[in-house]
């Protein structure tokens, strides 16, 4: 057991040392430099000379392998540098904006998994019913919707019908005014929610199909057990396990939906800033956020994996 | 007397071909029989490619073209004081914006006068192109990468492997923001950067597939009479994975047609060419007001996934049942 986890840890962090290298070489290839569109946006003031000079302060002339090594250097100290574009230490900016995304990512969650799990359920116990077919066919279209559409549209109703005032002014936090926050949050998380349900909502729907076929629920109903208690902890606990191991998959989901969603919201979360440095080549910014993006799709894989190996013995010995 | 048949006379029917026609056909109705949900799938995608081709027949007015309307307050030489009431009251005609749907205009008009059915119609190329084109790019490189993956295991396999869950740690659609800018954003490219952004799923899909192909004792025979690593490979694993290739093309498509939506809708989508993404977009300024364009070009993105969702689906039930929910 141990192997398999010093194994998992190592190919993760081997991953993330990837994903670093994957977001320093692409922001550095795509067209254009901050130091040229901080000082381009008006061509006449701009020449050779003070866009070098700027790229100079900027470290941007540098050789790229050397580039590559003071990064890699300063990352492993978890030095993230300064922001081109606001002046702060990239530290500084995550700090200020993960408390949103992790706010938003976890009320999607909480709507996601509230709703996918009894949904999933009734649809399996209901199989080929009228029911069934109800709830999958919301689940097809809500995987079709995009997720900018569903979020429009549920404002639209907001408007139309004049629900609740969207007040946002000072971007609070929901543990700082949880009724104004909640307003800001309530659309983006159920367009969110709604999105990344569908999968989940499906798989464990085939998965109770399968478990209730199982010859442990069979016993477990000859022994006279009531339907529910066979149903909650004797297939339901086991069909869960699959809809774990997808988690990853579902997060990484999530967090793309909230790339869409925080711009739509103007929450300056995570994904906002994704967007932001990548369009204005804010390189130590756009590296960062996209690194931590990783290590958290990447460390949640991980605890699965271990939590699986834990749990199903037959997965750490293969 | 007994006839002879002639051999010179052809039948009227060569009953070969009549036969592999009816029974393609019939093996299709077979389909939207046992599959009525796979079946309206294939409806839909039908009458979307439909709706692509004949987009010019079908437009009613040009996508560009911008309408306008007699105004009813014109008045020929309207006075100073006039005037700063109504900065429009010199011109006999207004721009025909936020037209209701009905009428001349099917879906209404947009802000800038332009009739957004002739632009959902159009819309639906684009799309197509993306959704099949990166679908087709990403199963035949992963076709590639999987099997040099899954038949020369080791070193290779584990470093490809890596690479792959490099691309999953990144959200798709930031992957494909990056790689979307790194040429010039016409249809072509980005159709090229969505096919290489899928790669990865493809790629672990099909690598599966021929591991256990590869482990079948046709392939041991194979290679106990000497055939070479290559004629293995495209004799004996190739046909063997044909489903699995099949349900990776089909599955694939809506996220492609999703992706380009969203990064259309960002403003970062192909340029130069009307796309649904982007529609929503633009339509969002007066949602409140005029939620048309916004309603009608975000439905049929839902509407064109769901098609090729729901095909991709049955087709996977089909095809290989063990995949179902995967």
């Amino acid at each position: 057991m141990q192997a398999y986890i010093i194994r998992r840890i190592i190919g993760a962090v081997f991953v993330v040392f990837l994903v670093g290298t994957f977001s320093f070489f692409a922001i550095r290839v795509l067209p254009g430099d901050f130091a040229t569109a901080s000082l381009g946006l008006d061509a006449g003031s701009a020449n050779a000379e003070t866009i070098a000079q700027r790229k100079a302060d900027l470290g941007l002339d540098l050789p790229i392998g050397e580039q590559y090594a003071n990064w890699l250097w300063d990352t492993i100290r978890l030095d993230f540098g300064t922001s081109f574009l606001t002046q702060n230490s990239v530290w500084y900016e995550i700090g200020r904006s993960l408390p949103y995304s992790i706010e938003l990512g976890v009320l999607i969650m909480i709507v996601g998994f509230t709703v996918a799990i009894p949904v999933g359920l009734i649809s399996a116990i209901f199989q080929d019913k009228p029911l069934d077919y109800g709830l999958r066919g919301i689940a097809i279209m809500a995987l079709a919707a995009p997720v900018f559409w569903t979020a429009a549209i549920a404002s639209l109703v907001v408007l139309q019908w004049d629900l609740f005032l969207i007040d946002v002014i000072g971007q609070p936090h929901l543990w700082e005014d949880p009724g104004r926050a909640i307003t800001w949050y309530l659309i983006p998380m159920f367009a969110g929610g709604f999105a990344g349900t569908a999968t989940t909502m499906r798989l464990l729907r085939s998965q109770m199909l399968e478990v209730l076929r199982q010859d442990y629920v069979r016993t477990a109903r000859a022994k006279g057990l009531r339907e529910s208690v066979v149903i909650m902890r004797h297939a339901l606990r086991n069909a869960l396990l699959p809809v774990l191991t997808v988690m990853g998959v579902t997060i990484a989901t999530i967090i793309g939906s909230q790339v869409i969603l925080e711009n739509m919201f103007n929450i300056p979360g995570i994904g906002n800033k994704v967007l932001t440095s990548l369009f204005a080549r804010d390189n130590p910014v756009f590296q960062s956020v996209v690194l931590i993006i990783a290590v958290f799709t990447v460390l949640t894989n991980l605890v699965v994996d271990i939590m699986y190996g834990v749990i199903d013995p037959r997965i750490r010995l293969s | 007397m007994t006839q002879i048949a002639d051999p010179t006379v052809v039948p009227l029917r060569d009953p070969t071909v009549f036969d592999r026609v009816s029974s393609g056909s019939r093996s299709l109705m077979r389909f939207m029989r046992t599959k009525p949900l796979g079946g309206s799938g294939l409806v839909i995608v039908v009458v979307f490619i439909l709706v692509a081709v004949l987009a010019s027949v079908i437009q009613r007015n040009d996508p560009d073209n911008i309408f306008e309307t007699p105004n009813p307050d014109y008045k020929a030489n309207p006075t100073v004081i006039e005037l700063a009431r109504d900065p429009d009251i010199g011109s006999p005609v207004l721009v025909a914006q936020f037209l209701e749907p009905g009428g001349e205009y099917w879906f209404g008009t947009d802000k800038f006068g332009r009739d957004i059915w002739a632009q959902v119609v159009h819309g639906a190329r684009l799309s197509l192109i993306v959704g099949l084109g990166a679908s087709v790019i990403a199963v035949v490189g992963g076709l590639i990468i999987g099997m040099i993956s899954a038949y020369y295991a080791g070193v290779v396999d584990l470093l490809i492997q890596r690479i792959v869950d490099m691309l999953q740690a990144i959200p798709f659609l930031v992957l494909v923001l990056v790689f979307t800018q790194i040429t010039e954003r016409s249809v072509l490219n980005v159709v090229l950067w969505l096919g290489i952004a899928g790669l990865a799923i493809t790629t672990r899909l099909i690598r599966s597939a021929v591991l256990q192909v590869r482990e079948s004792e046709f392939v041991l025979a194979a290679r106990v009479v000497g055939a070479s690593d290559l004629r293995i490979m495209i004799r004996h694993v190739l046909p063997n994975c044909v489903a699995v290739l099949i349900i990776a093309f089909s599955i694939g498509i809506g996220a492609y047609i999703l992706a380009e939506a969203s990064i259309s809708f960002l403003g970062a989508g192909p340029q130069g060419i009307p796309s649904w993404g982007q529609m929503v977009q633009a339509g969002r300024g007066s949602l409140d007001l005029h939620p048309w364009q916004t309603v009608f070009a975000g439905g049929a993105i839902m509407l064109i996934v769901l098609g090729f969702n729901l095909l991709g689906d049955a087709l996977r039930d089909v095809l290989d049942p063990r995949l179902r929910g995967a």
